[in-house]
Parts: structure tokens; sequence; C-alpha cells
């Protein structure tokens, strides 16, 4: 998809902030990722990061943080006055603080922090976020191979992001992808990968006119969507961050139509 | 040139299942052409101006007194050294940034000489009529789903084929592909090769065929017709010059024959511009 809502400035930044993590990434020492997939947990759908030993460098963290500012304010140097000070306000302490709550997406603390520093409110929480996902990718990548399922409602089984994107492969095997730590694992394609429904009846499909490779699946009983991209007729198949990004106008048309990015819990006796 | 990308065609994972030509109808919104039973299992005879690909059935006799279909998705080669683009007097037909052999519609006059020398036979003319109803004809042929690539998309037709018979990607990728695949097909077919002609400089489609080219009809090497390159690269500016010297004079004529003529019409009313 070359045309995109989003416009090639912004894609490019996330590219590079994509690339960045990559980085980062290698920079991590295994080791320092200790999962442990207790088997009840897992089915109780707790994600596999929240069983996870992690130790966390810190000053690593901070320095992906300087990292990514610096090239926020390359691409955008008006920018520079609002990021200028965010290194002053992190010690390891608050570095700490600010993986604990990214990790449980606590906006409520970000936007506190915000206030409380007199920061705009979507920095705080965009930079613990972009300097935590390298853990979370290779924490995806160790368990890759162990976890081949997700349970429904509990979102990616590695980091609990809500799904959202699923693509098409050879033979149309459905393969959810999470955008947040890339885990990926199979689906089946007549399911809501919110609450599970499988009644064909209940679930739809939304399709764009002009847009031959992607569709929008609804599903009546828990009013969730996800996004479902025909990758196989791309030339180069981006990554599914990048994926989940240029196909944001899927996420306008759905919530316009009633549908939401998580599913309502069903009611039950 | 963005990169150049090249259609692979392995004519040994083809089934005929013809749904390259139906993926292609689909895309590019081209009108179905229902035909007369000729006898063969094949659709179409070969492209047309609204039958961009057609799945060609050779009926082959192998040598051991067996009979067997020889299945070719054939369209347009995209040639590096197309010889429509040669003959185009217009300009209308050109290179894309992928590789692909286009024709701009605005500029096309409907001449034929593009498909009167293209080496495969794959350009058609089609006959359309203005709102005014006067005739006139448009050249028409494969364009690799150039608007598709645009967009990051493969061709329709590989997009959909089942077997992977097509296959589209970057150039050296596909050549080393094509190549290997050859290797592991010779044993079982003595006569196979990579049809890749150099005597058009290479096409954007290639093929593993299992039989010498002409068993598939195909010209054992094709070249750009020499007239074609007379015309393209001498005949063809030298025109385009004397174009310029007789404008120049016709106008060079009008200015004088205004200049004079006006003269005598302010002899003759005292003024001008009536209206």
């Amino acid at each position: 998809m070359i045309k995109s809502v989003v416009s090639k400035e912004y894609q490019e930044l996330q590219k590079q902030i994509v690339a960045l993590q990559e980085k980062w990434k290698l920079q991590l020492d295994p080791e320092s990722i200790r999962p442990n997939l207790d088997q009840a947990a897992m089915e109780a759908g707790v994600p596999a990061a929240a069983l996870t030993a992690i130790n966390f460098d810190i000053s690593l963290f901070l320095q992906w943080i300087d990292e990514v500012n610096t090239t926020l304010i390359n691409k955008n140097p008006e920018l520079e006055p609002k990021l200028s000070n965010i290194h002053s306000l992190l010690n390891e302490e608050t570095a700490i603080r600010w993986i604990e709550e990214a990790f449980s997406l606590n906006h409520v603390f970000f936007i506190h922090f915000a206030q409380e520093h007199g920061i705009e409110e979507w920095i705080p929480q965009f930079l613990a976020e972009t300097a935590l996902r390298p853990y979370l990718q290779l924490i995806a990548e160790k368990v890759q191979s162990e976890i081949h399922r997700a349970i429904p409602g509990a979102g990616c089984p590695v980091c609990g992001e809500p799904v959202r994107v699923a693509v098409l492969e050879e033979e149309g095997k459905k393969v959810m992808h999470c955008p947040r730590c890339l885990y990926h694992w199979h689906a089946k394609r007549l399911e809501c990968g919110h609450c599970g429904n499988e009644n064909h009846e209940t679930i739809q499909f939304i399709s764009i006119e002009g847009d031959a490779t992607s569709q929008i699946q609804v599903c009546d009983e828990c009013s969730g969507y996800i996004k479902i991209i025909d990758t196989r007729q791309y030339i180069t198949k981006p990554s599914a961050a990048l994926l989940d990004l240029k196909s944001i106008h899927l996420d306008f048309v759905a919530q316009e139509h009633g549908y939401n990015a998580v599913g309502e819990k069903k009611e039950t006796n | 040139m963005a990169t150049e990308y090249v259609k692979l065609v392995d004519v040994t994972k083809c089934d005929g299942c013809r749904a390259c030509m139906v993926a292609c109808k689909n895309w590019n919104d081209l009108p179905a052409e229902p035909e007369e039973f000729s006898g063969t299992v094949q659709s179409h005879k070969k492209t047309t101006a609204d039958t961009w690909n057609v799945l060609q059935y050779i009926e082959h006799e192998n040598g051991k007194g067996d009979l067997e279909y020889l299945f070719r998705h054939s369209s347009c080669f995209h040639c590096t050294d197309a010889a429509c683009e040669k003959v185009c007097p217009e300009n209308a037909i050109s290179y894309s940034k992928f590789g692909t052999v286009v024709i701009d519609h605005d500029k096309c006059v409907g001449c034929g000489y593009c498909v009167q020398n293209c080496p495969f036979e794959v350009i058609s003319l089609k006959e359309y009529k203005d709102k005014n109803g006067k005739e006139y004809k448009l050249s028409q042929k494969c364009t690799m789903c150039t608007d598709r690539l645009e967009e990051g998309l493969q061709p329709a037709c590989v997009t959909t084929c089942h077997t992977n018979a097509l296959e589209f990607g970057n150039k050296d990728e596909m050549l080393a592909k094509a190549e290997k695949r050859l290797s592991e097909i010779k044993g079982k077919f003595p006569n196979a090769n990579i049809y890749n002609p150099k005597g058009v400089g290479g096409t954007h489609t290639i093929y593993v065929l299992t039989e010498k080219p002409s068993v598939y009809g195909l010209p054992e090497n094709p070249k750009v017709p020499t007239s074609a390159v007379v015309w393209k690269d001498y005949a063809q500016p030298i025109g385009k010059m004397m174009i310029g010297a007789t404008t120049m004079a016709v106008v060079g004529a009008f200015i004088t024959n205004n200049i004079i003529s006006k003269r005598i019409k302010g002899k003759e009313d005292g003024g001008e511009g009536h209206e």
C-alpha cells in the first residue's frame, strides 16, 4: 500500500522508529529475559510478558529515550523546546516507574506526569512505550515457537495488546500480528479475535471500494473489529507496526459503523 | 528507475485453470469475449484488445507417442527494447519506472504500427465511438498491472495463481529462481530452457519452458525489426525536423499573407475587428 491516509513524513518517522527498536533489541542481552510460561496462567489469558522476569537496563532505557528525542527533533525541529527538558526529568527512579506504567498501559499516570511537569500530554507515554517495545519484542521472539494460540478476549498472548491486525498468508491462512510486540499466531478464518464468536451469521466483513487488499472483520456479538490485510498481493511485506499504521483508515470506517477496537465483554449469567 | 520487476512464468507448475485470465479481466475491467468452439480447449486464439492474457493449450506429441497439453500463460512480454515503443510515431508507448511497457491513451492515435511490429503479436486495436458517433481506435495490451505496481501490489494474474506458476519480484531474484528451476527440471525435460530473448534486450516476463520456444509458438530469436530501429532512431527525428521546417514555412506564409490581406482589408473598409 503506497497510497495511505497517513502522510509520507509520518510514515517515514515511524519507519525510523521501527528501525531504532530493531537496533535496540539487538543491544539487549537475551539472557536478561527469562519467560516462565505457567500453563494455568496462560490458559487464563495472562500475557507471557507478565510471566517473564525482565532485567531492565535502565541506562540503556534512558539512552533510547534520548535517541527517540533526537529522531523526533530531526524530523520536526519545532518539537525541540517541548522535548529538550525530558532528559533532565528522568533519573533511574522515574525511569523504572515509566517502564512499569508503560508495561501496564497506565495512561492516567502519564497524563498526571505530563501535567505535573508542564509537558504535552502525549510525550511521556509515547517515549516510554517506544523504549519499552524492544523488551516486548525480544520476549515475543523468544516464545514465538512455544505459544501457538491465543485466548479470545485476552489480546496478544505475549503483551496483552488488544488484537488489531490479521494478515492473509499463503493458502489463505489468517495470521494475527501484534503491532506492539510483533508476535504472530494463527487464527481461524471465521472467528472473532475478541470474543471467540464463530457464528457465521454474526461475523461480517466490511470492504472498501477501490481497496483491493483489506477488509474489516466485525463481530455483532461483541461489537469488536479487526483489520484483515491480504499481504499475499504485496510485492514486499511491511512489518506489522507499519501495516497497522498505514491501514488506519480502516479503523475510522469500523468505528464510524459503531464497532470498537476492543470487544465488549459478553454478559454471562 | 525504481526497482526493475520481472514476472516469472513457470509452465511446469501451470495446471491450465485460467484464473489468470479471469483476474486480468476483473482488475482491468475488460468485457467478456464469447468465442465459438474451435475444436480446442483453448478459449481464445490469441490475446485481443479485451483479453490481455490467454492461456495457451498446445497439443504436443512428446516423441514417445503420447499427446500432451502444454500450458502457457501468454501476455505482453514487456521487452527491454520494445519494438512497439520504437515504432510509435506519437511517442504514446513508453517504459515505466518498473521496466514495464505502457501505452498512453491520450497520445495514441490508433495507427496500428505497434500491432504490426510486435514480435509476439500481443497488441491489438480496439474500436471506440466518441459521443458524436465518430469512430476511433486505440492500442490495447497487458500493462503488467502498472497501476497495481504503483500501489506496491503484484499484478492481478500473479496474485490469483494458485500453483505459483506465476511469480513476481525483483529482476535478479526472479532470474535466479528461473535458473534454479531449470536445473531441477532438466532431467525430466531435456529440452527445457529459459525464455528471455536477447534480441529484444531481454523481457520483463520470462518463462521456464519445457520445450523449444517454437513448440509454444514463440519466435526462437525475436528481434526488434530493423525497419523499426530505422524509423525510431533515424527517420522519425528527421521527420520531426522536416515537420518543423514545413510548419515554419506555413506559419511564415500565414503571417505574410495576413499582413498583406489586412493591408488590403484596411484599404477596403477602413478598419478591422467587426466583432
